[in-house]
This record gives C-alpha cells, structure tokens and sequence, in this order.
C-alpha cells in the first residue's frame, strides 16, 4: 500500500505555503516530517485531513497497483494538544466511538482491554474528560484514532508536551502500530524523528523531499538534514 | 519631553493605524479586494492616518459636545425649579469631581501604554508626564468651545466660561497628586476603570447631589460653585508639583497593566470558562440511546443548567406575569379597553422578545466550546451522514427548549386577550398561538444554520467569522425594528407563519447541501 500526494497547493491569498508536493509514502514505515516554522506542516496536515480545501492536486491511497479516494475513516490525525470531547466519560467515549463504527472495526475489543492497552487506571476510566490531566487526554486521544486501524496516522508534534513516562510508552506503542499502516510524525526535536522515524522528509520552500540516510552515520545524517533546513529561508 | 510625545504618539497612531486596517481586512466582501500586503501600501496607511487623526479629532470634541448636550445642559434644561445658569454649574462640578478620578487621564490601563513602556522600555516617568501633559491639554482644549457656547446659553458670564476648562484640569490634576500621595504610602495604584465599592459609593452619591438637588428645588448657588471650582485652580498648581516630583511611575503602569492583562486574558477566556463550568459533575447520568443520540443525550443532560433549567424557568416568569396580566385585567375592567388594543397590534414586538429569550447562540456556543471543538479534529465526526444525523437531532433538541416558553407565552398572550374583551375574529387566538411558536422555531433554525453553515471558531474557541458576526447583528436589527412595527394579528401572524416556513425549507436544503464542507473547524 501506498499513499500518494500528486501536485498538491495550497496558498493564502499570494502566499504559497504548498507550492507543489509530490510523494509517495509506503506502508509500515513511520516517516518522520521536518520544516522551519512557518514551512506548511500544519497546513499539509489540514489538507490531507480535509479541514481545509486544497487549491489543486490530489492524494490517494494505491493498493494492489489499484488507485482509490480515501475516506474518512482511512485517515487518524492526533494533535499536539489533544482535544476530546470534556462533557464524557473517558467510557463513555470510547463506547461513543465503538458504536458509531459498530461493524467497521476489526476484531473490536472489551472496552477494559483498550484502556489497559493504553495504561489508562482503572479509577480514572469513568471521570469526565475534563479532569483528566493531558497525558491523559493525549492517551484518550490516541486510542481513538487507532481504534478504527486507519491506514494512515498524522501525527502532529503529539509528544512534545508529555512527559517522559508517557512519552516514551507513545514511543513504544507508535513502533508497535507500525505494520499496515503509514505513520507520518511532524516534529522539531530532531533527535526524536531520529531515534522513532524510519525515513526523514522535509518540507522546504513548499516542497516535500525525502533525505537519503545512504551510508553516513547518526552525526552525519544529522549535520546532511540540519544544513538542508538551513537553506529554507523560512523562520 | 516633547520627544519622548512624539515618539510615543507615533507608537499610538501606528498601532491605531493598523488596527483600522485590520478591522477593514475582516469586512466580507472588502477582504477579497484589498492586497496581501495591506500594511505596506502608503495609499492605505494614508487613508488609515486620516481616519486615525480625524478619530483624535472626534474623542477631543465630540466626546465633549455630548457630554454638554445630554449630561450638562440635557437635563439641566428639565429643571424648572433652579435658575439656569445655577443648575448648570452645579451638574458640571459634581460631574467634574467624578471626573476627577474616573477619567484621570494617567491611572487608566491602556495597550500603547503597554506596548511603550514594558516592551519597548520607554522611560515610564518621561512617557507617563508627556501623554499626561498631552491628555490634560487636550481635555482644556475640547472643553473650551462648549463652555462658552453652552455656559453663554445659560447666562454664565464669559469670564467664567474661559476659566471652567482650568478648573477640570486643576481638579484632575487634584486627584492625580493625591492618588500619587496614597501610592506612596500603601503602594497600591489606582485603577480608573477597576473602581473600589467606596469610590462606587461615592460616585452614586456625587451623581444623587447633581441630579437630585436640583430635581427637588435645589442648586448650589452661583457664587459657591464657582468658589469650589476655583480652589482647584492653586490645588491644581500644586498637584503639578507632585506630578513632577514623584519618580515611581514605573512600578504603578506595572501594576495597572499588570492588572490590564489579566483583565484581558479573563475575557478572552470567559466563553470557553463559562461554557466549561456548565458541565455537570454528575457521572451518574446516563443514555441507553446508540451513537450520535447517545452523545447528543448526555451533552443534554450535562448541559441542563444552561440548556433546560434556564427554558423552564423563563417559561415559569412567563407564566406567572401572564397569570398577574390576567387578573389584573379582570380586577381592573377599565385597563381592558387599552390592554385590548395594545394586544392586537402588538405582535411584531413580540419577534424581539423571541429574540432575547431564545437560548439559541447559548447552545451553539456549548455545543462547540464543549463538544465540536474536539470532535471535529476526528475524521469520523465530519462524515456527511453523521455531521447531518447530528443536526437533525441537534434542530429538534433545541425546538424543544425554546418550544416551551414559547407555548406559555402564546397562550399567555391568549389569555390576556381573553380577559381584556376578546376578539371579533376566534381563529385570532390560534394565530397568537401559532405564531409565537412559528418565532421561537425560526430562531431555532436560524442560529443553528448559522452555526453549521458559517462555523465561525477556530481551534482556539474564539469567533473568526466577521459574515457570522454580520448575520447576528443583522438578525438583531431586525427584530429591533420589529418592535415598531403594529399590524392586526392575522396579517402579521400569517406572514410570520409563512415566513418561518419558507425560511425552515430555505435552511434546511442549505444546510444539507453545504454543512458536510462547511462544519469544520476554521484555520
């Protein structure tokens, strides 16, 4: 399987943020999205997710040399700041969710393994969202959007603000959701997209490009994807 | 120090200008013709700095035309009791001295203030004096053309005229040495526009003594009103002393614009605070509906504070004022005549008391502080058959919550037709009825249409959408011209019923054609 961007733009008013994004990204690898600020992630992220509409170009998921749109349900988007919804329950919004997909998702489990797959305690399962602290909310957040399998997972900055603990079990459970789908993590901590991504990406001047790891070492590989961003003027 | 204006005024202006710009940026239609890079363009800044210069214009002058037009001369002009020229002079002091301290001139917490002196670190002593010295000079300026029109119409010598300006500038310049005085000796500074309960009871007292002496006959005479004024002129030259003098005006602009930020992170979060707090603690509710009913049950359930606690208990005022409408009418025979009348022209008013008791703009605001806001970062929630399951459920909710004050006003109204002599036509009765209920469904569909079609938050719960904000003040201006309106109740009451459900088609075809594109979160 293969997700394929072709010829993809976006601008605001004469600004070019996505000035012509090309690529293809393949199943079971974790690719790891660099930029300057201001370089479009976010922007491309909106676009894929269909928040925002594109100006021209087209992405679509290739299976078996066939082409096909992707749904809705294809697509999980995690956001730095994790939103869920405060009136429910974490239960009650899990059994929201498995409800509405009643018959899509795959082998569905009990509601008490999914929590204990994401380390959500017991005593916490049935208070409202808005208690719960933001790794917290980061975990219900995640659980959600791979509950349903998506083929492909955004993944925005999501471990910027958790702390180590629950940074590192995310880290772990990103690996582990790897086969079958694509995984694409925006990032600025480059050592993270290092040390999780199996591809780096970068996006400059509008462009996504992908930076050949080859045979440099880790120092090397790092100074070759540094001077690469050094050269987007974007700050 | 003329400098230190300068450069300061040029701050002001800039951050004026350009927020002109803005403002003009946010106009629907505008927007789409005005380049990218608005702010470079000399065309427009000069357009900007005229509008700019003409609204210096404007707060010296205008402010003051009418403050002498309404409060001044306005009312003094109802006091038959008072000789003119004393009425005149006493409102003016006793307004002067709460001037004195609610418009200072120097203690009020501004965004340049803020700009000049924390980010840019201009010396907060030079700046404060320069926009001090400015602010005083101009308060002289734009009251000396109204004291001596409006002091002249009221048969105040000239001289006095010329010489009331000094005196407001001497009474605030009073305040601001006194106000400086106590900072130095509790080191807490005043703020004009945080006022303490004592200066609030002071205010109403001053306010009681301008309006209310002379209302009962009493005026302070001429000569004495004067002389208080004219102390103030030495006091003033010895504020300025003080003014000069003191030398901690950074530390009192930290603690206003201190307080000035927090004020503004406090409103900027109210809507979200207020909508959050509305959520029931209450685990113990529960659905046992499937999917979007499950979810749209118990946010109405969670929500009953705001949603139906406040439907029931407006529908219970209602009840109670047409039950005391009603017996007074029966108690009274000789209101009915009028009362009658009054009821069967009446109805238009009524599309603008539908309008303040709907709980429309409450709802949508709950349903996306609370629940959109986070749902619609997930790709299942913005699926078409699920964005418009959810408004059908959502559309008959809140039909029901507007739906039941509705109906007690409705036959409220029926009721004190009934008791103040009936009508000649009976289906007049079913009309009331009916229309009443036809207003309070249209606003349901109106704000929710809005709301799907217009989504006008962003990620950040704040209203992005200058045509959402046109469209609720154009639906306000409606109903407030509404109020002028008197027809008989069949002509207005059929055309209202029709009009809901013309308009009920309209939003319904619209909204399922556009809601899955456009119920998204604004970027």
């Amino acid at each position: 399987m293969e997700f394929v961007i072709e010829h993809l733009k976006k601008s605001y008013e004469k600004k070019e943020v996505l000035k012509d994004i090309a690529f293809s990204f393949r199943e079971g690898k974790i690719y790891g999205l660099l930029g300057r600020n201001g370089a479009g992630k976010t922007t491309l992220f909106n676009c894929l997710n269909r928040d925002i509409p594109v100006d021209s170009g087209s992405f679509f998921l290739e299976e078996h040399g066939v082409r096909r749109d992707i749904k809705p349900e294809d697509m999980g988007y995690v956001l730095s700041t994790p939103t869920v919804p405060e009136f429910l329950t974490g239960r009650e919004f899990l059994r929201f969710f498995l409800d509405i997909h009643e018959g899509t998702v795959e082998n569905p489990r009990d509601p008490e393994e999914y929590f204990d797959f994401m380390h959500i305690d017991s005593e916490d399962r049935d208070k409202l969202l808005k208690d719960y602290s933001h790794g917290m909310k980061n975990k219900m957040q995640m659980l959600i959007n791979i509950i349903s399998q998506p083929k492909i997972l955004l993944l925005d900055e999501p471990l910027t603000s958790l702390d180590v603990v629950v940074a590192e079990e995310m880290k772990q459970l990103l690996r582990s959701l790897k086969p079958g789908r694509i995984t694409i993590f925006s990032t600025h901590i480059l050592d993270l997209a290092l040390d999780l991504c199996d591809e780096i990406v970068l996006l400059s001047h509008g462009e996504l490009e992908a930076v050949e790891k080859s045979n440099l070492d880790q120092g090397e590989f790092k100074e070759k994807i540094l001077s690469a961003l050094r050269e987007d003027s974007h700050v | 120090m003329f400098k230190t204006w300068k450069i300061a005024y040029s701050l002001k202006n800039t951050y004026r200008v350009n927020s002109i710009l803005y403002a003009l940026k946010q106009i629907p239609l505008l927007k789409r013709l005005l380049p990218e890079g608005l702010y470079r363009v000399r065309g427009f800044k000069i357009l900007a700095n005229i509008l700019s210069g003409l609204w210096e214009l404007v707060t010296v002058f205008l402010g003051k035309a009418l403050y002498f037009l309404t409060l001044v001369c306005g009312i003094g002009i109802l006091y038959e009791k008072v000789l003119p020229r004393e009425a005149f002079l006493h409102i003016f002091l006793f307004l002067t001295l709460i001037g004195g301290y609610m418009k200072t001139g120097m203690f009020g917490p501004t965004r340049d203030k803020y700009y000049a002196m924390m980010l840019l670190g201009m010396d907060a002593r030079r700046y404060t004096l320069s926009d001090y010295a400015y602010t005083l000079g101009k308060t002289v300026v734009g009251f000396l053309p109204f004291t001596v029109i409006f002091g002249l119409a009221r048969q105040v010598p000239l001289w006095v005229c010329l010489v009331l300006p000094l005196c407001v500038a001497g009474v605030k310049l009073t305040a601001a040495a006194y106000t400086l005085r106590d900072y130095e000796k509790r080191g807490k500074a005043f703020n004009e526009n945080k006022l303490e309960k004592h200066q609030w009871i002071l205010t109403v007292v001053l306010l009681a003594l301008a309006y209310g002496l002379p209302a009962v006959g009493i005026a302070l005479p001429f000569w004495a009103s004067l002389a208080v004024l004219g102390i103030f002129l030495p006091l003033g030259l010895l504020g300025i002393r003080k003014v000069r003098s003191f030398d901690r005006y950074r530390e009192v602009n930290q603690q206003l614009l201190f307080q000035m930020l927090h004020q503004m992170d406090e409103a900027k979060t109210a809507p979200q605070m207020v909508s959050r707090k509305a959520i029931s603690a209450d685990t113990s509710v529960t659905s046992h509906k499937k999917g979007m009913g499950y979810l749209n049950e118990l946010f109405i359930k969670r929500h009953k504070k705001i949603l139906w606690r406040a439907s029931v208990k407006i529908a219970a005022v209602c009840a109670l004022l047409s039950c005391g409408a009603v017996a007074a009418l029966l108690l009274f025979p000789q209101l009915r005549g009028e009362v009658n009348a009054l009821v069967l022209t009446f109805l238009p008013y009524f599309t603008f008391i539908m309008y303040a008791l709907n709980r429309g703009t409450g709802f949508t605001q709950a349903l996306f502080v609370n629940c959109d806001h986070s749902l619609l970062t997930y790709s299942f929630y913005k699926q078409p058959k699920f964005v418009l399951k959810l408004f059908r459920i959502r559309l008959w909710e809140i039909m029901k919550i507007n739906a039941l004050p509705a109906a007690v006003i409705g036959l409220g109204l029926c009721g004190v037709l009934w008791a103040s002599g009936g009508t000649e036509n009976p289906l007049d009765y079913g009309v009331l009825v009916v229309s009443i209920l036809a207003m309070s469904l249209f606003f349901s569909i109106h704000y929710l249409t809005l709301y799907y079609l217009l989504q006008p938050y962003n990620a950040g719960t704040e209203v992005k959408s200058a045509t959402y904000q046109i469209a609720m003040f154009a639906t306000y201006l409606v109903c407030y011209s509404m109020m002028q309106v008197r027809l008989p109740i069949p002509v207005f009451g059929l055309a209202c019923i029709a009009f809901c459900v013309v308009y009920s088609l309209v939003a319904s075809i619209l909204v399922y054609r556009l809601a899955p594109k456009t119920f998204r979160i604004r970027p």
